[in-house]
């Protein structure tokens, strides 16, 4: 490590090498320059020059949306995507600090991270979506209940620092401030408990944006159940990312994944997976044709039968058998089912439901390069924010 | 080398070239929409020894239309009267009167049955045996019932003779009728405007005289070629009516700067004529009534002309080419290219990822079962509150 | 265990159930028409496709004050060039970010007869409704749409703006529009020329129209006029106010068949700007499943839970913690 006293003087010196020292982490065998990460570090540098150019110019000059498409693929996989994502940071930290159940706790750290690293990939990819992004702290304080938009906006903010807070400690325990690691400690189940009721409302809140838009909506997937739905599934995809993440870092690196906890994780998500498929069997029966809908060969009934049968009926099917949740590998395929077709079914409402309106108008869509590259950016952002932050802090307190 | 009969007729014009000569012909062969070998038919039709016979008879009418034709000017009135057409008889130009001119009629008449063109203007009053209007003892109607059977073609000139025109206005005290309502069964060109541009006259007269026969005409007798479409298609003002520059009152700004005149009434977008393609006198474009700034009124039709309001909108015959509007609503079903790409590859990529998931991680077996303890400890690992 | 958690839970629970007692039972915007509520009346029939009103509603909007005006606008903004889009300024194609209202046909076949469904057409003028509740006023997360609580009119400050464009998802016609090409972008859309509305005039469209297809005028009165046009029959002779509702200058034309329905009496909770059209509403672009309810009134449903679920989970997350921690505490 190199000595940066002469530079920065002790006190900061001392903060920086006990922030890059690694040698707890070094089992893990993390290596930093890999192909990969100049493959996510070359994607978030074209992504901030995307961000540059689509702050200096404008979002018609970055994307192909248009006011037949005034929301496509950032809001759709960006905002809906990444936020479902990091469902999986307040069910842990729920199950941990609330629910007491410790054996979660060896997963809780990269849970809660990488659930802050979601809802940062999130926040900034709305930032980046609004036209006028500096002034983006207008829409916190306008009153204006009314707007779901409104309500969403208080929660990430007031969320994404609560997974701050919540991410905290491991950082503080890093660079030795053991005072404000104490404090933070002992308002933990109060914070926890504050970022789950915070979560629920958020995850919901977002299939309520889509509540004032029943003309707009296909009927495949608007109901005045939609916030549930949204809900439901995240809890889904939450568990399974938190299971997929788990189980992935235990193959790239030196990490044995705790069984119990992912038999588990598999066992909470085919509950949730089951109220989800439940409700949505609900909807179908309550809404008079929606069943002639989904099953007439369309192009959106057959949208909602993939995303549906790959991320939804597969999976709880499958984790029924315990010969499933038991086995690593098998639980990762699952995990990577329920991913894919919750993700579909976030760009169904966001992108795909959406369409006749606009193509009845005359309208279309494709993302633009440009789109998919901060999109791409954003996730390797993530990927690598993840990786640094498992090199130097621990995430993996072994003492399970 | 010149033929007898030109030189014969050269001189008889007074020494205008040959060149010249054929030139006005084609021009005139030009402004009907004529191919091009016809001003050469026209120019010897004209040439021949004998000049065409025309009969000119005025009823209920102002002379406008005969002051109209006064001011042609190719060919100018007196190469018309003098050389080109034998006038027998016109009450406005007619150096006779009174029992000399009518004998004179009479013997045309006589001399040049069915071959003479009766060109009528004014309209004719039928209330009480048509006492109204009377020319040398007679009534119009029994005037027009004389010489209308022996005529070769018979053109009413102006909209009095077309339809009624002013005389037949309003009330219509006198029951004044037009020429074509009063000849059922004939044939009558009409040449409709007050007063209608001469040129439609002309036009009409030497067509007949170059090919025996009278030019396209429409259901209402006129001659396609001028009346075939409304003056809205042409009206040089038409961009302001598509944008919308509208003046408002006669010498406001829009009003100065050449706004469209709809919205002072002009009727314009429901009158057939070709006053904005030709307009009158021939000092320029804009010599015509929207040109310099009032509505057109709708002389010639009937029904607009004389029977409405001057400043009553018009009905618009006739929609701008949709070119210039997009559609209420395309309603283009099915799904848009760009979304049906996006779907594939989402789908794709969806059943691609389940496929290799399911593929590779179902099969596998792992190594043993789960542990219920706790897992042996890494090197390194330390017991810390989280 | 530390005082300080117990106190925080305390506090939060107490705090959950405040906030619950608090929420009004019915969603905070108004479903009723304001007391002296405009708006204008457009009749397809009487349209002719003339674009005056397109053309002054650019020309007055650009004024100070108006929708469109940005500083320094020495004359209306040119459309930026795209398919349809001829480049020029008063031959809009489509409503944008710098226009506020378009005049669109439907055709269909030779396009021979006005105001025919078959082998005809009609005109359509586009533009914002003006709501009594308006979708796209509820859901602006910064409250750039406000609703004028005397005349009804929706209208936008820019400076509240974020540009998250969800006024766009929201608005069942789909009318504002966005100013894609700007690096700091408005949404545009018709707000009954509130800057000379607001000082007694009319709308520039109303002011213009030379046939009175676009009448301005208080909205219980547009909507007895259109009343009473369907109930006269097609070829009778009526006065048609130009202008203005109560308009003394009339034009006298014959009435033309009407479809018979009143577009906007009921449509998404009522609309100020109502239609009358020959042909069907569908052709035209309105879109058969718009309910005759508030939208904002579907979100306010969810809303309204809200403040309970704070109680409820701070309630209940609380028992559940001392439920599983007080085994701890025995222990200890």
């Amino acid at each position: 490590m190199m000595d940066l006293t002469n530079y920065i003087g002790p006190k900061y010196n001392d903060f920086v090498q006990k922030l890059l020292d690694d040698r707890q982490t070094r089992y893990l065998g993390i290596k930093l320059i890999t192909p990969f990460t100049v493959v996510l570090v070359l994607l978030i540098c074209a992504a901030a020059v995307v961000a540059l150019y689509r702050l200096a110019f404008g979002i018609g000059a970055a994307s192909n949306l248009s006011d037949a498409w005034p929301w496509g693929l950032w809001i759709s996989f960006d905002v809906l995507g990444g936020v479902c994502m990091a469902a999986g940071g307040f069910l842990i930290a729920g199950a941990v600090y609330i629910c007491g159940l410790e054996k979660y706790h060896c997963v809780a750290r990269a849970a809660i991270l990488n659930a802050f690293f979601g809802y940062l990939l999130a926040a900034i990819s709305i930032c980046m979506d609004i036209g006028r992004s500096v002034v983006i702290w207008k829409a916190l304080i306008s009153s204006q209940i009314n707007s779901i938009m409104f309500i969403v906006a208080i929660h990430v903010v007031l969320y994404t620092s609560t997974l701050a807070t919540e991410s905290s400690p491991m950082f503080f325990e890093k660079v030795g401030w053991d005072g404000a690691r104490h404090k933070v400690s002992r308002c933990m189940v109060g914070v926890a408990l504050f970022g789950v009721l915070l979560s629920l409302l958020h995850q919901s809140s977002l299939g309520a944006v889509y509540l004032i838009a029943p003309g707009k909506l296909s009927q495949i997937w608007y109901s005045q159940w939609i916030p549930y739905c949204f809900l439901l599934s995240a809890i889904m995809l939450g568990l399974s990312m938190v299971s997929f993440e788990t189980i992935l870092t235990g193959k790239v690196w030196n990490h044995p994944p705790p069984r119990d906890v992912l038999s588990g994780l598999g066992r909470g998500t085919l509950i949730a997976g089951i109220l989800y498929l439940a409700l949505k069997v609900f909807i179908l029966l309550d809404t008079p044709g929606l069943v002639g809908m989904v099953t007439d060969g369309s192009f959106l009934g057959n949208l909602y039968l993939l995303e549906m049968a790959v991320g939804v009926v597969l999976p709880i099917v499958l984790l029924s058998f315990k010969a499933v949740r038991n086995n690593i590998h098998r639980l990762f395929a699952v995990d990577i089912l329920v991913i894919s077709g919750v993700l579909l079914n976030r760009l169904n409402v966001g992108i795909f439901g959406v369409q006749e309106f606009a193509t009845r108008s005359g309208g279309d869509y494709f993302p633009s390069a440009m789109e998919w590259i901060l999109t791409l950016g954003m996730i390797a952002f993530a990927i690598l924010g993840f990786k640094l932050c498992a090199k130097y802090l621990n995430l993996f307190p072994q003492h399970h | 080398m010149e033929s007898d009969a030109f030189s014969a007729v050269r001189q008889q014009l007074g020494g205008i070239s040959r060149r010249d000569f054929i030139k006005f012909c084609s021009v005139v062969a030009a402004g009907m929409g004529l191919p091009l070998g016809a001003g050469e038919k026209m120019a010897e039709a004209v040439v021949a020894a004998r000049r065409p016979p025309v009969i000119w008879l005025s009823f209920q009418e102002c002379t406008g239309c005969v002051e109209s034709l006064l001011r042609s000017n190719h060919p100018t009135l007196e190469h018309l009267i003098l050389d080109l057409i034998s006038l027998d008889y016109s009450e406005t130009l007619s150096a006779a009167a009174g029992h000399q001119v009518e004998a004179a009629k009479a013997a045309s008449i006589l001399q040049n049955k069915g071959k003479f063109i009766l060109v009528v203007d004014g309209a004719i009053p039928t209330k009480d045996k048509g006492i109204y209007c009377k020319i040398g003892g007679k009534t119009a109607l029994e005037i027009l019932n004389e010489t209308a059977p022996h005529a070769g073609a018979i053109i009413a000139m102006g909209s009095c003779a077309s339809w009624g025109g002013v005389a037949a206005a309003g009330s219509n005290p006198t029951e004044a009728k037009g020429i074509p309502e009063l000849l059922p069964g004939k044939k009558v060109v009409s040449i409709p405007g007050c007063p209608p541009n001469p040129y439609n006259l002309l036009s009409t007269v030497l067509y007949f005289l170059t090919f025996n026969k009278l030019p396209d005409l429409d259901e209402k007798g006129r001659p396609r070629f001028a009346y075939g479409r409304i003056i809205h298609e042409c009206c040089e003002r038409r961009p302001h009516f598509d944008a919308g520059r509208f003046a408002m009152q006669f010498g406001d700004d829009m009003h100065r700067l050449g706004g469209c005149l709809y919205k002072l009434g002009c009727k314009g977008p429901e009158t057939y004529a070709n006053c904005s393609s030709i307009s009158f006198g021939e000092t320029g474009t804009g010599t015509w009534p929207v040109g310099i700034g009032h509505p057109c009124f709708g002389c010639s039709e009937k029904g607009v002309g004389f029977g409405t309001s001057l400043y009553t909108l018009a009905n618009v015959k006739g929609l701008t080419p949709p070119i210039f509007f997009s559609e209420a609503f395309p309603n283009t079903p099915g799904v848009s290219g760009g979304i049906k790409s996006m779907a594939m590859g989402a789908g794709g990529l969806v059943v691609g990822a389940a496929g290799a998931a399911l593929l590779t991680g179902l099969g596998k077996n792992d190594e043993g079962e789960p542990p219920r303890g706790p897992e042996k400890k890494g090197p390194g690992a330390q017991h810390k509150e989280g | 265990m530390p005082i300080s958690r117990r106190d925080l839970l305390k506090g939060a629970a107490s705090g959950g159930l405040l906030l619950a007692s608090g929420v009004p039972a019915h969603a905070t915007m108004s479903t009723t028409l304001p007391p002296n509520a405009v708006g204008f009346l457009y009749d397809a029939t009487l349209c002719i496709g003339c674009k005056s009103c397109v053309v002054n509603c650019k020309i007055k909007n650009c004024e100070p004050g108006g929708a469109l005006y940005q500083e320094g606008m020495t004359k209306p903004p040119y459309e930026t060039k795209g398919p349809g889009n001829s480049g020029q300024w008063d031959e809009t194609q489509e409503l944008t970010g710098k226009t506020l209202s378009v005049i669109k046909v439907y055709k269909n076949g030779t396009c021979q007869t006005k105001d025919a469904e078959v082998n005809g057409y009609a005109f359509f003028k586009q533009q914002c409704m003006h709501c009594i509740t308006p979708a796209c006023a509820s859901v602006c997360p910064g409250g750039a749409f406000k609703k004028d609580p005397d005349n009804g009119s929706v209208y936008y400050i820019a400076s509240k703006c974020i540009g998250c464009r969800y006024c766009q998802i929201a608005c069942p016609f789909g009318l504002p529009r966005y100013e894609w090409d700007r690096a700091w972008p408005e949404v545009r859309k018709c707000q009954h020329c509130r800057h000379i509305t607001k000082k007694g005039g009319i709308t520039a469209c109303a002011e213009s129209c030379p046939t009175g297809a676009t009448v301005f005028g208080k909205v219980t009165d547009l909507r007895e006029e259109a009343k009473r046009r369907l109930a006269l029959k097609p070829g009778d002779e009526y006065q048609f106010p130009i202008q203005t509702v109560h308009s003394r200058n009339r034009q006298p034309r014959k009435v033309a068949r009407y479809v018979d329905k009143v577009y906007g009496l009921t449509e998404v909770g009522g609309t100020q700007n109502i239609l009358l059209s020959g042909v069907s509403f569908e052709l035209l672009g309105f879109r058969k499943y718009l309910k005759n309810q508030a939208l904002p009134e579907l979100t306010w449903h969810y809303i309204a839970k809200i403040p309970w679920v704070f109680a409820g989970v701070f309630i209940g997350g609380t028992a559940i913690y001392k439920i599983t921690h007080r085994k701890e505490g025995d222990k200890s």
